[in-house]
């Protein structure tokens, strides 16, 4: 059970983000504005701080009672507070450092002559960033997407600081692994749990490395 | 200068001793000021390390620097004793608390048996409740009750008892089952009942010396039972033995 759970607070942490993750990748690699510097600085924030510190940083924002969340409820009946997609934020905003890195730098590396070649054929700018931009940096997205994703599966104290452990709604894999440490004699019901995830980690690790051969071969042969 | 480094080498131990403490989490603001009394009494110096008792006993285990263990919890006590890294015979029942539960500040009082229905839809804040001794007792408690089945879908778990309060202080959480020591220094909770002492298993600290342990720390475990500490301890919410 925590480890449906977990590949699901994994996959929607990942998906939900990778938007967000391109477009600040983006924005990082090519754009000049007031407050770029400020932007990197938040986004690399939950790298540094405690797990723990970001946890209550999303409590304090999107619980019930958060300067958000209490917001949000009254709007919309919808509270991240205490359940699975709590979960998966709390594991997003752990994640999204990592992915954004490896976005950013597969952007920066995209040698700009390609694009300003199809600008001049009469490609639109947005036409260029997903004919030529995105394809050229996919490996790179592709890598920040899996690594976001095995950060996901690994996190714990912020998603425990912020919902809890819950069994089948916040209860994730390295929750229910703690908690497991937690009993007299638990090592073997924890040890399960290891194995379970370093099967997972690895496969995820390995497919990754795959795609990303397989799309960067496909990029360059075309 | 060689007689004087010999001399300090050799006076040292004999004047005072460092006794190293590891206590459960939950005992800091008794065993604090308890220490500080008795250190500079006896000019022994006491070095207390705070954590979970599962960690603390994994560590006793694994042969940290250990003189004097004070669990919450009887069955950590009996596996490190199983472990064979403690004193024979040196093992007493320091301390017991109560369990209560707890609502937001100025939260009025309320009867356990109404406790679904005040619930509503919110939640119910509680440790671990299969691995943590504090989750585990009110479990047993809500179960002899009757409750647990009315209340066990909005039970949010935390990795230890603080953690579960904290819920309940920031209103996340309706309500709250946390040691009546923990209610006692929190702000932002209020008691809203108690839980009758027969719906759960006794609640015990056990105290021990480790096989490491020397007189000072014999003197120390000794002095947690004098009526001093006795005081302090009752101060803090917890009951004696």
């Amino acid at each position: 059970m925590a480890l449906t759970l977990s590949l699901k607070v994994a996959f929607w942490a990942t998906f939900a983000s990778l938007p967000f993750g391109l477009l600040v990748g983006h924005a990082l690699a090519r754009w000049n504005f007031w407050g770029k510097g400020l932007l990197n600085a938040a986004v690399l924030l939950p790298l540094i701080l405690p797990p723990v510190v970001t946890g209550y940083l999303l409590l304090v924002t999107f619980g019930r009672n958060g300067a958000v969340g209490a917001w949000l409820y009254q709007a919309t009946g919808f509270t991240f507070a205490f359940q699975w997609m709590g979960a998966a934020l709390a594991a997003a905003v752990m994640a999204f450092p990592l992915m954004v890195r490896a976005i950013r730098l597969s952007i920066e590396a995209v040698d700009t002559r390609l694009e300003d070649a199809a600008g001049t054929l009469g490609a639109s700018p947005r036409w260029v960033w997903l004919t030529v931009t995105l394809p050229l940096a996919l490996p790179g997205v592709l890598a920040g997407a899996v690594l976001a994703f095995a950060k996901a599966m690994g996190e714990f104290g912020a998603t425990i600081t912020f919902v809890a452990s819950i069994p089948g709604q916040t209860q994730t894999v390295p929750t229910a692994i703690y908690e497991a440490l937690q009993v007299p004699g638990g090592e073997v019901a924890a040890l399960r749990l290891v194995m379970v995830s370093v099967v997972v980690a690895m496969g995820a690790v390995v497919a990754s490395e795959w795609l990303a051969r397989g799309v960067a071969r496909r990029v360059r042969g075309a | 200068m060689r007689a004087l480094v010999l001399a300090l080498l050799v006076s040292t131990p004999a004047m005072a001793d460092d006794v190293t403490v590891f206590a459960a989490a939950s005992l800091k603001s008794a065993l604090d000021p308890i220490a500080e009394v008795w250190s500079a009494e006896t000019d022994h110096s006491v070095t207390i390390s705070y954590g979970g008792t599962s960690t603390l006993a994994k560590q006793i285990e694994a042969g940290a620097p250990a003189d004097v263990f004070i669990a919450a919890s009887v069955d950590w006590m009996d596996h490190v004793q199983a472990a064979g890294v403690m004193a024979q015979g040196a093992r007493v029942d320091l301390l017991g608390n109560t369990l209560v539960l707890v609502g937001g500040a100025g939260a009025g009082a309320i009867t356990l048996a109404d406790l679904p229905a005040r619930l509503g839809d919110g939640k119910l804040s509680m440790a671990f409740v299969d691995a943590v001794p504090a989750g585990q007792y009110g479990k047993a408690a809500l179960q002899s009750l009757g409750l647990w089945a009315a209340v066990e879908a909005q039970v949010v778990q935390s990795e230890n008892v603080r953690s579960a309060l904290a819920f309940v202080a920031r209103g996340e959480a309706v309500f709250g089952v946390v040691y009546g020591s923990d209610a006692v220094a929190a702000p932002g909770v209020s008691v809203v009942a108690a839980f009758p002492e027969s719906s759960h298993p006794p609640i015990i600290y056990p105290a021990a010396l480790t096989a490491q342990a020397g007189e000072a720390a014999a003197a120390f475990l000794a002095a947690l039972q004098m009526p001093a500490a006795d005081a302090v301890f009752v101060d803090n919410g917890f009951t004696l033995r």
